[in-house]
């Protein structure tokens, strides 16, 4: 009630005088004028120079005027810049914005199943009515159909200046077409910018079906490629002469899939390491597709080969790093990881370097305070704070098509801004956005880069019950999304985790390489999360079904993500 | 240059044999000697005075091995070192072909796909790790070229992956060129177990996957090669038409599930067979007959002692172990004596890890069957390199120690066959994979390295996290 007074208060003000601050001028909750003009601010404009004093006016939602000396029409409502920045709306370039319990980042857990995990990750993949695939192969799904307006989860990462995204199902294999959305709108529909961006291919395994391991996930697409090629001829032929031809049967799945064959719609393949991407290129060279990297740790191994497929990448600035105490009879991280950890910031300005094309991605931040932390980070490690800005608007909406309409201050753009006071990249903060030419107030961020109530990292004491003994051993889990990665020690040896999932309700699912006495098996761990308890069955070929259950000595939270603490933007 | 590129394209065609090869690498030193500059590139590698193990031919004392461009040039007796050539005083040393280890789970991201009978769609090659740290510790034992195979979970696996060791490379440069495509099929208690441990969670209904029996077994395999046969069928009808001059056809759909097994079936494809009993053994053996195919290798085999003469008589490699047995049921009748029996019988046999490490102590394993089964030295050695190399589809190329082969080598401070035995270094290509004192001298810097790198803030475990209490194996491992 306070606050509100005191906006109350505020728009009395404005009615008195010709300026007055500017989150008070904007926060009037009645007629929102349509017309603003914000004078002798710093302007970022991004595809030219920046104008250090000067003006820009907004209008209907599009930037209809910019520069250092621009005349306010008289119907505009002034805001004092000075002493603020004007920068183009932030995109970020890969995630599940606006998609109730989508995952909060990764390539996306299975779609299909007969328990609750699979329920609920068709219930935010989406299913395809009519369809001749399962849930998680259905390249026809858009996420279009699944968005949600919600203020509250857009808090997160308005107050990191963010105004747009690219948003996916973020479960499956194929999962869907994306949309390039605006953070704020009338309503769900009025918040997109462009829908079917892309098709986003994610490489985690189905659950409770075919493909249930990464191989059957290539083959499965691979298939589904191939029949979308032959669905194509078929239909070309009997469109020339239908007659005396059996009608093909129409398949809303391999129909989605032509404009991606053509080439006319890029995937967007989320792949994190080396090798990872390697194959994620490969499959895309042998259907000439045309490809965009989302994850890319890292991608600055796989340089050379990205610039020359001309391939970009959405980079995530979730930068990893150790979850959970190394333990002393473990094998220790080979000196690559270490490095891949402590280089991550570095990833950037190598691609920068390199030639490579790429945009920012939060990437499942646990922070939205870090979003633009770690992009500072970055610059603090080799990447140009000019390249910095530009991966965060224009060559964002470049990689994503839309850059006609978004990624720099333009007149006949879409009048989306971030406005700081101080510079972006140098602890800046954040006081306020437009997006659609509507001021959009800054709130204090909520925890967390995206969905998913359980999450499984941290380190875990777990006992194997199989054959009737008991065999102890240790699990360092990490989960991002829906995938959970992570590695197991102890006395059934060493081994990372291979194709992990975790659902939302806590149901997860890996197999792991396992050392008994007579050789190595591959384990499937099938189980649930409850809190700081974890407990499910266990299966190895060739031996009765065991059991697990284990713990974790200590609660913890969300990955941390790196960034040196700061004050929370937009809390004025 | 344009003959040099001639003959290495001639040189990657699959069907070079030894002869040919050794010609081509007589006019290589032809050129050498006319133009020194160009071919005594950094590939030459002269290894003297060694104990030469070249399974094939003996062992030959006090001889020099020659590398040059990837490949053995010469062997014999005060071979010059071409200038630039690096020299490897192997005095006192064994050096011995590569192993190869035609059965593990090295390397890969997936091992299963285990969720229907017949998943012959999916490649081992899609899911390889070059970075997997054991291919490190593989070559430290002297394994230079593996095949690495789906799992035994159902009834047709997947498509296996034969790969050379070159640790440091991307997953298709280790891919060996030429290596015949194979496809791996699992009979016994591994698929039929499958079923009954598939999981259910409480209030789910998993259901159970046939076949459950070997009967099913065989008839899910019939089944799966009759659809094949169909699938070639249309194929060919297709082919057929488009050769007549017919318009406008439209190719059929491909059917990744049923292509390799046409493959198989037209025998450009060699069915790697997982099968322990030897009465499934022998169903696969009557049921390739049936189909027209031969079966290229029963994996384990571990009754193949019963049935040496029929799998001979088929034509069959058996890829066993030498001394694994009663961990299951099907496992009961297993015995040390199962390679030696095999060999007597005409049958190439192999040892395999079937693990993604073991296979640095195939060496041991291949001495055990001298101990319990009289093998010759020879005889055990080609266990674990001619014979693997043959049952691989790739013996004109590894396997042995012979002018023109790859040169893919291992050279041991003892006897390979002796428990004293280890490796100094393991070439592959002519190029050093690994070298033991290399490693030990570099694990002073290493470790510094690590040190550093732990400093940073990215490698700190989060402060509100305890370390992990170590726990200690409950066997040795």
């Amino acid at each position: 009630m306070a606050t509100s007074l005191r906006h109350a208060t505020a728009v009395v003000a404005v009615g008195l005088c010709c300026t007055a601050p500017l989150d008070a001028q904007l926060a009037s909750p009645r007629s929102v004028p349509a017309t603003y003009a914000i004078t002798n601010a710093r302007l970022v404009p991004v595809s030219s120079p920046v104008i250090e004093k000067g003006t820009i006016v907004v209008r209907d939602g599009l930037i209809v005027a910019i520069g250092a000396t621009v005349v306010v029409p008289g119907d505009a409502r002034v805001i004092d810049g000075t002493g603020l920045t004007v920068y183009p709306g932030l995109i970020d370039a890969y995630g599940s914005l606006g998609v109730p319990n989508a995952p909060a980042a990764g390539g996306g857990g299975g779609g299909r199943g007969g328990g609750g995990g699979g329920a609920a990750a068709i219930a935010s993949g989406g299913a395809a009515a009519n369809s001749n695939y399962p849930a998680g192969l259905q390249p026809e799904v858009s996420v279009t159909t699944l968005l949600k307006s919600d203020d509250e989860a857009f808090s997160g990462p308005t107050s990191a200046g963010i105004t747009t995204a690219l948003t996916g199902t973020g479960s499956g294999i194929f999962q869907g077409q994306s949309a390039v959305i605006n953070l704020a709108g009338a309503d769900v529909n009025a918040m997109v910018v462009k829908a079917a961006v892309s098709q986003n291919i994610g490489f985690s395994p189905l659950r409770g079906g075919y493909p249930s391991s990464l191989m059957g996930v290539f083959a499965a697409l691979r298939q589904q490629l191939l029949d979308a090629q032959h669905y194509r001829d078929v239909k070309v032929a009997y469109d020339k002469n239908p007659r005396g031809m059996q009608r093909p049967e129409f398949d809303p799945s391999l129909e989605a899939l032509q404009p991606v064959l053509a080439r006319t719609q890029p995937v967007i393949l989320y792949a994190s390491t080396q090798r990872e991407i390697e194959r994620a290129l490969d499959l895309a060279k042998e259907f000439t597709l045309r490809p965009i990297i989302a994850g890319g740790g890292e991608a600055h191994l796989m340089a050379a080969r990205l610039k020359a497929e001309n391939v970009p990448v959405l980079l995530t600035l979730n930068f990893p790093r150790r979850t959970a105490a190394p333990s002393a009879d473990a094998d220790p991280d080979p000196i690559r990881v270490l490095k891949e950890r402590v280089d991550a910031p570095k990833n950037a300005g190598r691609l920068a370097q390199a030639g490579v094309k790429f945009a920012f991605q939060s990437g499942g931040l646990s922070s939205w305070a870090d979003f633009t932390a770690n992009v500072q980070r970055a610059v603090d490690n080799g990447l140009s704070a000019d390249a910095a800005v530009k991966a965060l608007t224009l060559q964002s909406a470049e990689i994503l098509g839309v850059s006609d309409r978004l990624g720099s201050l333009e007149t006949g753009k879409i009048a989306n801004l971030t406005i700081t006071r101080g510079d972006l990249l140098d602890r800046g903060r954040v006081t306020q956005l437009f997006i659609d030419g509507k001021p959009v107030a800054v709130r204090t961020p909520a925890a967390g880069a995206g969905g998913g109530a359980a999450t499984a990292t941290g380190a875990w004491t777990v006992t194997v019950t199989l054959d009737g003994v008991d065999l102890a051993t240790t699990m360092s889990l990490r989960q991002e999304g829906t995938r959970l990665l992570g590695s197991m020690q102890g006395s059934l040896g060493i081994a990372e985790l291979q194709n992990g999932t975790i659902g939302t309700d806590g149901e997860l699912r890996f197999t792991v390489t396992v050392t008994l006495k007579e050789g190595t098996e591959e384990a499937t761990f099938i189980g649930t999360l409850d809190g700081n308890a974890v407990h499910g069955r266990m299966a190895i070929v060739g031996h009765s079904p065991g059991s697990f259950s284990g713990t974790r000595p200590q609660r913890a939270g969300g990955p941390p993500s790196g960034g040196a603490p700061r004050t929370p933007p937009g809390a004025r | 240059m344009r003959r040099l590129s001639t003959i290495r394209s001639f040189e990657d065609s699959m069907k070079k044999t030894i002869r040919l090869a050794a010609t081509l690498m007589a006019a290589a030193s032809v050129l050498s000697a006319q133009a020194k500059t160009v071919a005594t590139g950094p590939g030459a590698t002269l290894i003297t005075n060694a104990t030469v193990l070249t399974v094939t031919k003996g062992t030959l004392k006090n001889t020099d091995v020659l590398i040059q461009n990837g490949k053995i040039a010469q062997i014999g007796p005060h071979l010059v070192a071409p200038a630039g050539a690096t020299v490897i005083d192997a005095t006192g040393k064994f050096l011995m072909p590569g192993i190869i280890d035609p059965h593990t789970h090295l390397m890969s991201d997936a091992v299963n796909e285990g969720s229907l009978s017949v998943t012959s769609m999916v490649r081992i090659q899609d899911v390889l790790n070059p970075t997997a740290v054991n291919i490190y510790r593989e070559l430290a034992g002297g394994v230079t070229t593996v095949t690495i195979l789906h799992g035994s979970a159902n009834t047709i696996g997947g498509q296996n992956a034969t790969v050379k060791l070159k640790y440091g490379g991307s997953a298709s440069d280790m891919l060996f060129p030429g290596a015949p495509p194979t496809l791996k099929f699992a009979l016994g208690e591994n698929v039929t177990r499958k079923n009954s441990s598939q999981i259910a969670m409480p209030g789910q209904t998993v259901a159970r996957r046939y076949p459950a029996s070997r009967m099913g077994q065989e008839e899910v395999l019939r089944d799966a090669f009759t659809r094949a046969r169909d699938y070639k069928a249309t194929i060919d009808e297709y082919k057929a038409r488009v050769a007549k001059g017919e318009k406008n056809l439209v190719p059929p759909r491909r059917d990744l599930e049923l292509e390799p097994l046409v493959e198989v079936l037209e025998g450009t494809r060699l069915a790697r067979v997982h099968g322990y009993r030897a009465d499934e053994m022998l169903m696969m053996l009557n049921l390739a007959d049936d189909f027209g195919f031969k079966v290229k290798a029963l994996e384990h085999g571990l009754e193949g002692y019963k049935i040496a003469s029929e799998i001979a008589k088929h034509g069959a490699d058996v890829t066993s172990f030498a001394d694994s047995w009663s961990y299951k049921i099907e496992a009961y009748d297993a015995i040390p004596y199962n390679a030696a029996i095999l060999m007597r019988h005409g049958v190439v046999t192999t040892l395999n890890s079937d693990s993604d490490e073991r296979g640095r102590r195939l060496n041991i394993d291949a001495a055990k069957l001298m101990r319990y089964g009289g093998l010759t030295e020879d005889e055990a050695l080609a266990t674990i390199t001619i014979n693997g190399a043959k049952t691989l589809g790739v013996q004109d190329k590894v396997g042995s120690i012979e002018v023109g082969k790859d040169a893919d080598l291992s050279l041991w401070n003892n006897h390979p066959l002796s428990v004293y035995a280890n490796v100094d270094k393991t070439f592959i290509d002519g190029k050093e994979y690994f070298d033991r004192q290399k490693d030990i001298a570099q694990r002073d810097q290493k470790a510094r390295e690590r040190a550093e790198l732990e400093k940073a803030d990215a490698n700190q475990a989060p402060a509100n996290r305890r370390a992990v209490q170590p726990v200690l194996p409950q066997e040795e491992r």
